[in-house]
């Protein structure tokens, strides 16, 4: 069963399309990694889905909800959950406080102005949980501004995951590490989306080939291929367009 | 442990609060507190907007001067006995029509933060400003209006003739205020006012609108300005233009910001201090308004975080013990800085000063003499050359009372 389907969906913006009219489904409980050269709309096909951008043309569909042109907190609401690839936290607030305000909405405090967050036992053991899973525990009271790189991007993935979303995109999580860094980030995206349908995009191949279940390969706004990985390295179309020399070596 | 040491925080500011007036209870004191308690609250409304929620307005008095008249006016309607309450709640009045007045206005000018929010307030700050003087009726154009709060039923046998009994009520409306300001903070709605001034777009994708929480915190702010602005009409029994116009939207903003923004105690820090200084330097100075916008000036420039944010600045150097290591230090630089402050302020007040021999702490001088004017110049490049010189031993000072701070982070968690 699909819990994401994206139907035709085109975008354009002025005159330069960067989408066209891309069909795809992800399959509940799936790991799907989404490649292609730079400028191919990796991150603007991420955006018409999370909300970011409007869709010129076609539909998605959420858990038979349809939620193109939908305003992100809306989508966000229904469980699907995303990160960014430049890191994108509240930098003023300290690591605890990221987490905590990731539950609140999928804890159904909404706008509350009567509860106050110091007394909140579930959810606060909740957001130490998360803190303990994406290994920042001892920094809960830390700065989040200040965290090391890698530490902002496990804090990245931790409001991401926090509110218990059932579809999780993440766009170049390993993105600027260095490879002991890449190597736990992937156990811990292992870990942590376990149970969960996963949607990603990422530039390493090898990690890309070890994570995912199928792989879709996207090239100027079109999906030539979408396969598991064994099959999308051995296709002529994708290895013409863009695998070429990387498939090889890999 | 936290929670007793929190509460005590919060008697001992009641406390202060109420004992004030033991101290000095003269005309002037208390006219000074009682201007004090609208400040602090007004402030503090301001910083739920600009602090917490990242929208600078600059017309923030709309709330607060809102709230005054209809407090006024509720005021007059005692008078002629159309309603008939204790005034100890006239503030609340007030408040409810600031809120009334946010969620109008709010309901379009939330819809972004930055530039187009500082736009929009400036606008309606200006709109309301000239309508007050359109709308005779209810403004009293260029006079105000005015009303006595000695109409309301007595409270315990008290009937609000002097200051310093509204200054007991205004005590009281301070703490609850403060109390509550602090709650919001603690609240769902008061922390995603963090996230969205953080950044309202990753707030969007956790679920908010950033729109609603902006909103939310824009009502809570003009329900406390509406506040302060109904305990300004019990105080003073009269209001005017003069209460809601730019001048006044932009001192609560130096308030707010000189205090420290980022600090729920900066606001009420800003608040005392310029109140201080606009009723006891203007006794002193016919320049203290330059005095104040040099210290704006000086806090954007030297001191971002405002005044409490240089006292949090000791925090570490505190829980290490090597506060007192810094005392020398930074009695090395204070000495010519204050120098320089004394010759800088007396050569401003020289070129003020209309007489021909100038009284300056004790001394006599010639403000037409070249001779004076070359001292003075001198005294005051040497004491800024002298402060200058001091600043490397008290950073290296700084250094080294705030090094090793891991253990101290350890302690605190």
């Amino acid at each position: 069963m699909s819990i994401l389907s994206l139907n035709n969906v085109s975008k354009s913006f002025g005159e330069t399309k960067i989408i066209k009219a891309v069909s795809l489904d992800i399959e509940q409980g799936e790991k799907h990694a989404i490649i292609g050269p730079n400028g191919a709309g990796k991150s603007t096909l991420f955006h018409l889905i999370s909300g970011r951008h409007n869709v010129t043309d076609g539909t998605i569909k959420f858990k038979d909800n349809e939620i193109q042109n939908k305003p992100p907190y809306e989508i966000a609401r229904l469980g699907l959950a995303r990160s960014f690839q430049v890191t994108n936290i509240f930098h003023r607030m300290n690591v605890f406080e990221n987490v905590r305000c990731a539950l609140l909405w999928s804890s159904n405090y909404r706008y509350s102005f009567w509860h106050l967050l110091g007394r909140q036992g579930e959810l606060n053991d909740q957001a130490m949980h998360v803190l303990d899973q994406i290994g920042l525990k001892d920094k809960a009271l830390y700065p989040s501004g200040e965290l090391a790189y890698a530490q902002q991007r496990a804090l990245e993935l931790g409001i991401a995951i926090a509110s218990g979303a059932e579809l999780i995109m993440l766009d170049e999580p390993v993105a600027g590490m260095s490879h002991s860094e890449a190597e736990n980030a992937v156990e811990l995206i292992n870990r942590i989306t376990e149970g969960k349908t996963l949607i990603m995009v990422e530039h390493d191949m090898n990690i890309v080939f070890d994570m995912a279940d199928r792989i879709s390969v996207l090239v100027y706004g079109e999906i030539i291929a979408t396969d598991k990985p064994e099959n999308v390295r051995g296709n002529a179309r994708v290895q013409e367009a863009y695998l070429g020399e990387v498939a090889t070596s890999a | 442990m936290a929670m007793i040491k929190k509460l005590s925080v919060w008697i001992a500011f009641l406390l202060v609060m109420l004992a004030l007036p033991q101290f000095s209870d003269s005309i002037l004191s208390v006219s000074i507190y009682n201007q004090m308690a609208i400040a602090i609250i007004f402030a503090l409304s301001y910083n739920m907007l600009l602090g917490q929620g990242g929208m600078l307005s600059f017309g923030h008095a709309v709330y607060f001067g809102l709230g005054g008249f209809l407090a006024v006016h509720t005021l007059i309607m005692m008078e002629f006995e159309t309603v008939y309450f204790s005034i100890i709640w006239i503030p609340l009045v007030g408040g409810l029509f600031g809120l009334l007045a946010a969620i109008f206005i709010g309901s379009f000018s939330t819809h972004k933060a930055g530039t187009v929010f500082a736009m929009i307030s400036l606008g309606i700050g200006e709109l309301i400003a000239a309508s007050s003087l359109i709308f005779v009726g209810f403004f009293g154009g260029e006079a105000g209006v005015s009303g006595d709060r000695t109409f309301g039923p007595p409270l315990f046998g008290v009937e609000f003739f002097q200051d310093v009994e509204i200054y007991y009520v205004a005590a009281v409306w301070v703490f609850i205020a403060t109390v509550f300001m602090y709650l919001f903070t603690q609240t769902p709605a008061g922390r995603m006012a963090n996230a969205v001034r953080d950044n309202p777009e990753r707030a969007e994708f956790i679920g908010y609108s950033a729109r609603r929480v902006r909103f939310i915190s824009f009502c809570a702010s003009g329900l406390f300005a509406g506040i302060a602005g109904g305990l300004f009409a019990l105080n003073y029994e009269f209001i005017t233009e003069e209460n809601l116009n730019a001048a006044t939207s932009g001192r609560v903003l130096l308030m707010a910001y000189i205090g420290g923004l980022g600090y729920f105690i900066g606001p009420i820090l800003g608040a005392v201090i310029l109140t201080l200084m606009n009723s006891l330097l203007s006794n002193y100075s016919d320049l203290w308004m330059l005095y104040l916008g040099i210290m704006f000036l000086l806090t954007v420039l030297f001191l971002p975080r405002g005044f409490a944010g240089f006292i949090m600045m000791h925090q570490v150097a505190w829980l290490k013990g090597s506060l007192k290591n810094l005392a020398l230090p930074y009695l090395i630089t204070c000495i010519p800085a204050i120098l320089f402050l004394v010759g800088a302020i007396g050569m401003l007040e020289m070129s003020h000063s209309e007489d021909a021999i100038f009284h300056f702490l004790g001394m006599e001088l010639d403000t037409s003499s070249t001779i004076t004017w070359l001292a003075a110049i001198i005294f005051t490049l040497g004491s800024l050359f002298a402060t200058s010189k001091s600043l490397p031993q008290l950073r290296d000072a700084w250094e080294e009372a705030n090094t090793i701070p891991e253990v101290v982070k350890e302690d605190e968690s």
